[in-house]
């Protein structure tokens, strides 16, 4: 009972460690799949992630809002449901660029055959 | 330029409202040779100041991470200070003890040390993408 609690603890700071730095990863994969509004976003991340990636909308405003800046994303207008234009963000060619390097070079690494037999994904 | 910010443009605003008050003040002390009102209203328009670019200058670091915050604050506060103090001299509304070379000379003082803090700014610019810190791009 007592290692479970101290396992647990473990768990969760490990995991809040690293998971600093994924919600960039998770924002560029769900606009890789499709052109997306700030609420497809943001229910991308949860429903892919299993809810394990906390995205508070303030923070997935900024991130949107630099990578604008930086020009590695960019957003068309298109008419909601109801209310204002929604803001469909999607990769500019640059930013397609750099997801697909990031992952070339930090995600495939993890699937060569002797990656995945230490991390027992066989 | 995008680095010139709703938030900046809102601390130009007062900086203005709030150096053309003082100004005022501070001619009208000056001229009834009063202490306490140049003291006075030196004091509030450093601390109205101060609190106009800490409230905005934070406003401004959360909407976008853009290097060197203070430098673009700095140097608004500096035309904006000396700019209307030349032209209230310039134009007659300062004090008859008031003399031109005295403004021009803070100008010239402040701006040296402007000079070093845009030297600072662009060793600076070194950590920054499109004038956002590096550091505090990806999260």
């Amino acid at each position: 009972m007592k290692n479970d609690k101290k396992l647990n603890e473990l768990l969760t700071s490990w995991e809040n460690t690293y998971k600093k730095g994924q919600l960039t990863l998770w924002i560029f994969m769900s606009l890789q799949e499709s052109k997306k509004y700030v609420d497809e976003i943001k229910n991308f991340i949860e429903k892919k992630s299993n809810g394990t990636i906390n995205c508070e909308e303030q923070s997935l405003y900024r991130a949107l809002r630099k990578y604008e800046h930086i020009n590695v994303l960019t957003h068309e207008l298109k008419e909601g449901n109801k209310g204002p234009d929604r803001k469909y963000y999607y990769l500019t060619k640059l930013g397609e660029e750099l997801f697909n390097q990031f992952v070339n070079r930090n995600i495939k690494l993890f699937y060569s055959n002797e990656i995945k037999q230490i991390l027992k994904l066989n | 330029m995008k680095t010139i910010t709703k938030h900046l443009l809102s601390f130009a605003l007062i900086a203005i409202i709030a150096t053309i008050a003082f100004r005022y003040f501070l001619s009208y002390g000056i001229e009834n040779q009063s202490t306490i009102i140049v003291t006075t209203s030196a004091i509030i328009y450093g601390i109205s100041m101060f609190l106009a670019g800490w409230v905005f200058g934070k406003k401004d670091g959360e909407y976008l991470p853009i290097f060197d915050l203070g430098f673009r604050f700095h140097l608004t506060t500096y035309l904006t200070h000396n700019g209307i103090s030349l032209l209230w001299i310039l134009l007659g509304f300062g004090s008859k003890y008031e003399k031109l070379e005295w403004t021009v000379m803070v100008a010239v003082y402040w701006g040296f040390f402007l000079f070093l803090h845009f030297i600072y700014y662009l060793w600076a610019r070194k950590n920054s993408i499109d004038n956002l810190d590096k550091e505090d791009l990806f999260e």
